[in-house]
Formats: C-alpha cells, structure tokens, sequence
C-alpha cells in the first residue's frame, strides 16, 4: 500500500478515536484528490477500516469511489456502499451529512442507471433513518427514496416518510438543494396520487407550486398539471392557491399549461360530452406528459358530480332518469355509479328496486354522536400540536443571531434616534 | 418461514414481514410464496393498489413460473370492477397451502363487505341480484336473507334488507373528559 494511503489510514484512525470529528472531516476532504490517484488500492483501505469506529473514512474513500469516471468493479461498491449505509456510526457521520448524502444520491443514481432500483430501498431507509436528529427532518436523501420507489413500483416504504409531516431541513453543510425539496413533494404527490390517497398528494403538488420562487422550474410546472387533475378529481374545480403562491405559476407556468387550463373550464361546465371532446383534442399533449390516466380518472369524477348535483334537486329519481341527466347508457350503469358512490361514502341514497327508483338522503350525521366528539377530540389535539409546534419554531427564529440582527437594523432605520434596543423582539 | 399456514396467524403483521422479506431480496427476485401470500394479503385487507403495483412489479420470470399468482392477480381485476360474481367465480379455484388460508379470508371478507354494501344501498333488492353479491345460488341466497331476520316478497322474489344499525358508540371517561376539556379551554384562552 502506497505511503500516502498509510497515512490516511493513520490519520483517520487516531482523529476517530480521539474524538476530533471536524478536523477529520476537513482532513478527508482534503484528501479526496490523493485518494482518486490511488483509486486501485482503495479497496485494500476499506478492508483495513473499521465501519463503526471509523466511519468517517470510510464515506471518504466510498464518496471518492462513485467520482471516479468509471466507477471500478461497480457491483463491490454497490455491495460496500449498502454494507455501510447499514453498519456506519450514526453520530460520526452526523459530522458530514453533506459527504452522506452526496453518498446515498451517488448510490441511487448508480442503481438507476442500471435498472437495479429495488437494491437501493432498503439501505436508503436505513440511511435515512440513522442520519435524521428526529423523524420529522427532511433530507436531500428523502427524494432519492421516493425516486427508487416509483421506479420499483413498490410505494409502501416511502409512505414511512411522506406520512410525517416535515419541520425541520437538514442543512447538509449548505448543500441541501431546492431541487432535492422540490422532488421529494413532487414525487411524494406522486406516490399518494398512485395509491389513492388525494387529499394528501394536492397536499404535496400545492407545496410544490407554492414553494418561493423567481424562476421557471419544469419540477413546478409537471407539479401544477398534476395538481390541476387531481384537484378537479377531489373537489371538481381547481382549488385557490394561497397568497404567498410566486408570481412565476400566474404568469408563466399557467400559460404553459393550456390544455390543463382549457380541461378545467370545461369540466366545471359539467358537460361530459364537452369534456370528452376536450380529452379527445389534446389527447397527445396527455399522453405525452403521463397523464392521460388522471384525465381518464377526472371524466369519471364528472359523472360522480353530476350524481351528487342531483341529490341537490330532488329527493327520489328513476334510474333510467338519471342516466339520462347524467348521459349514461343505461339505468343499471346508473345504478353501478350510485351503488359505489354509496359503498364510498359519496352520496347518501338507497336504491329501489322494485320500482328502479334512487332515494336521497340528507347526511345522517347530526354532529351530535360520541363518535363525532371523538373525532372533534382528535382533531384538537392535532391544532394544540401544531400550535405548540408554530410557536417553538417561532422562539427558535426570534433568537436566531442573523434574525435579531437584522430585524433590530430595519427598526433603527425606520426609527432613526431610538437605538435602545430591538423593540420588534421584545414581543415575543 | 415460521408464519405460513394456519388460523391464528395475524394476517396484518405477516403482511408486513412480507414486505420486508421483498425488500430485503433487492433486485433479485424474492421466492414466489412470498409473492403470492403477500397479493393474497392485500386483497384480504381491500388494498387494491398496492395489489396493483405488487403485480406490476413480479418479474416476469417469476409470473411465469408461479401460475397461481396469475389466478390470484384474477381475483384482484375482479374486485377493482366490483363485479361480484365475476370475483366469487374467481375465487372458487384450488389454491395452493401457502394462500389456501388467506383466500378463503378474502371470500369471508368479501361477502362480508358485500353484504353491508346492500344493507346501507338498498331498501329493496331483487333476489337474483342479491345472490350475486353473497356469490350463493338464489334459493339459498334468500335462506340467507331470511336468517339474517331481512323481510323476503316469495312472489315478487324481492327482498328488503335490515338497515344498517350505527356502531355503538365508545364510552366516554367522565373525569377523563373533564380534564380534556379543561386543556382546551386553557389553550383556546391563550
């Protein structure tokens, strides 16, 4: 073994047992050029290193490893990177999230590239989990996941993630990317739109598009068309943006996004067969862009629509009347979309068949059961959480050095003479 | 495998070691009961979804070697039309000891399912239909119904099922309560 390598082995041996974390992780970094000429040896390094004691050198020689222009005996990395992910010290490498994740991202994208997406969910779990301070803190290694899992088609172990709301972004030395931010919720979406679960994926499209911005991201702009579609198959129109939305979505992303924009004001016409000449219009656009299933999914929810506007008019109907209002080809398909509706919870109704005749009903909850009160229960707690929550990240801000200083320099300014102190603060 | 057969076996938490088992194989393919059982496992718990993904994502190597995956993905197409007797018919196949168990929970479920759907849906049916969503044969189907205490029209063969009764309500601890209550005001004054 080169005398080079010797030392580092020296170095990060006695840096790690005494203790000296961030010279070592300056160190390492330092050697990173050293280590890519001696790119042969390194395997010998990784097998002199003890994964738990010396972390950290050994996510050096890894991180250099992925840098090389042909990752060398790429199968033995994959196995060494999965083998450290699962064993490495969690408290040392804390010390270098940035290294980590760039690891985890490196990791990932390898897998991609060669189709091996399954291999990657496991040990990026694990990752995860060991370098997250509390399971509320987001990671750029977050959106790496959520990749690997859509392409694997396997949902479930993002679901550990996406289901916990986030408070908190890892810094990862600076190099946490809105990118990786914007990902993580626009795959997120993603996730939830496959599995069903709406209300959640709006949730993820809205942070996305209503994430502050000057410039154009594509993220953005695939995350608003995703947001139109399933917004129109939850509420069946286009829910308001809040007021912090950027000015980029109004004036440049909605132009780009026509046929979304034409779909949408068609749909809250409820025509179905105006809807369907839409579709049929800008059917390559849909498909090009993936989402010609959602479009499908949106005709459905009209019919859905359609049934439920008739609970508003009348108390009893014929089947055969309805298809007819609602343009369906028969009573007993009628009869099918009211029986799901019903099974989902959509409408209250019970079908007759004796005479072919759908009854309405008004929603049987009188908000006034102990189930109700249960839920009202939860749903209190859930406020006092996120107000305790609010008001700790507000304190955190409000003795946050850069904060203090400069919210005290605006106050000087618009108060010239009253220099005794930073008043704004006091408030809290 | 220590959970592979047998009555009392949480469906739920072998489930999830299933899923486990999956990720754990990587990108090699995990050994076909793990497959099967976990399908299985998804339509017992109405999770169609993930049934869906877990069949796209089957090899296809394995698809082809493992032909009951096949017949069991039947059942799943079956239930995402909620085409009943299309999904009883499905159901009625030999299945294999490692799914033998779960597949007969899903009939269990579905009929189960099915059932409540009428009660809550319809304030008549006719007895043909009926039949359809419990997967029995008409006379027996109207046995059934009989049983169950429902009000069954011999002539008009039409059947008028019990409504469905809301769920007891949980007790509540009174002092418990109080407490709670106390908490919010508390907060809601601040």
């Amino acid at each position: 073994m080169a005398s080079t390598l010797e030392h580092y082995v020296n170095m990060v041996q006695t840096m790690s047992s005494t203790g000296n974390f961030t010279q070592l992780c300056d160190f390492i970094n330092k050697s990173s050029d050293m280590l890519a000429k001696n790119a042969s040896h390194l395997d010998n390094v990784y097998a002199t290193l003890d994964i738990q004691q010396t972390s950290l050198g050994i996510l050096g020689i890894l991180c250099v490893k992925y840098s090389l222009p042909n990752i060398p005996d790429l199968e033995t990395t994959l196995i060494q990177t999965t083998e450290f992910l699962a064993k490495c010290n969690g408290e040392h490498v804390r010390y270098a999230t940035d290294n980590y994740a760039e690891l985890c991202h490196k990791f990932a994208q390898a897998l991609v590239e060669r189709k091996m997406y399954a291999r990657g969910i496991a040990p990026l779990v694990q990752a995860i989990q060991k370098i997250q301070i509390h399971p509320a803190q987001l990671t750029s290694i977050h959106s790496s996941l959520c990749q690997l899992c859509l392409l694997t088609k396997n949902m479930k172990p993002a679901l550990l993630f996406l289901d916990i709301d986030v408070t908190e972004i890892s810094r990862e030395g600076g190099h946490f990317d809105a990118k990786d931010y914007l990902l993580y919720y626009y795959y997120g979406g993603m996730i939830y739109t496959a599995l069903k679960n709406y209300d959640r994926a709006l949730y993820c499209f809205e942070i996305v598009i209503t994430t502050p911005s000057v410039a154009v991201s594509h993220i953005m702009m695939e995350a608003y068309k995703k947001f139109t579609l399933v917004s129109l198959i939850l509420h069946g129109k286009i829910i308001s943006l809040p007021k912090y939305t950027p000015q980029v979505l109004q004036r440049y992303i909605k132009p780009l996004c026509q046929p979304y924009m034409d779909l949408s004001a068609v749909y809250t016409q409820n025509n179905l067969a105006d809807l369907r000449i839409t579709v049929s219009k800008h059917t390559d656009v849909f498909n090009r862009d993936s989402n010609m299933g959602l479009v499908k999914q949106c005709m459905t929810s009209l019919i859905k629509k359609n049934i439920q506007r008739l609970t508003k008019t009348f108390l009893t109907l014929s089947l055969a009347d309805m298809a007819n209002r609602v343009q369906l080809t028969s009573p007993k398909e009628a009869e099918k979309y009211v029986l799901h509706m019903i099974e989902d919870g959509e409408i209250f109704a019970t079908i007759n068949q004796k005479d072919g005749m759908v009854r309405f009903h008004d929603n049987p909850e009188n908000y006034n059961s102990p189930n109700m009160l249960l839920e009202l229960d939860k749903e209190m707690q859930r406020c006092i959480q996120l107000d305790e929550k609010l008001r700790e990240m507000d304190r955190e801000i409000a003795i946050n050095p850069q904060y203090v200083q400069k919210s005290s320099g605006t106050h000087e300014d618009d108060l010239p003479g009253t220099s005794t102190g930073p008043g704004k603060i006091q408030a809290y | 495998m220590a959970a592979v057969v047998g009555s009392t076996v949480d469906y739920g938490l072998l489930g999830v070691d299933l899923e486990r088992q999956e990720l754990e194989f990587g990108a090699t393919p995990s050994p076909p009961t793990v497959y099967s059982q976990l399908l299985a496992i998804y339509l017992l718990q109405n999770d169609l979804c993930n049934a869906k993904f877990l069949w796209k994502r089957i090899p296809y190597s394995v698809k082809q070697s493992t032909s009951e995956l096949s017949t069991i993905w039947q059942v799943a197409q079956k239930m995402w039309i909620k085409d009943y007797s299309a999904i009883y018919e499905a159901l009625r196949k030999e299945w294999s000891e490692e799914v033998k168990s779960i597949m007969a929970a899903v009939e269990e479920s579905v009929r189960t399912r099915a059932l409540r759907l009428v009660r809550l849906a319809y304030s008549s049916i006719n007895a043909d239909e009926f039949a359809t969503f419990v997967g029995m044969p008409a006379e027996r189907a109207i046995q059934a119904a009989i049983e169950e205490g429902w009000e069954v029209d011999q002539n008009t063969r039409i059947i008028i099922p019990k409504r469905l009764e809301p769920p007891p309500a949980p007790p509540i601890m009174n002092e418990q309560h109080l407490s709670v209550l106390t908490q919010y005001v508390t907060f809601m004054e601040n």
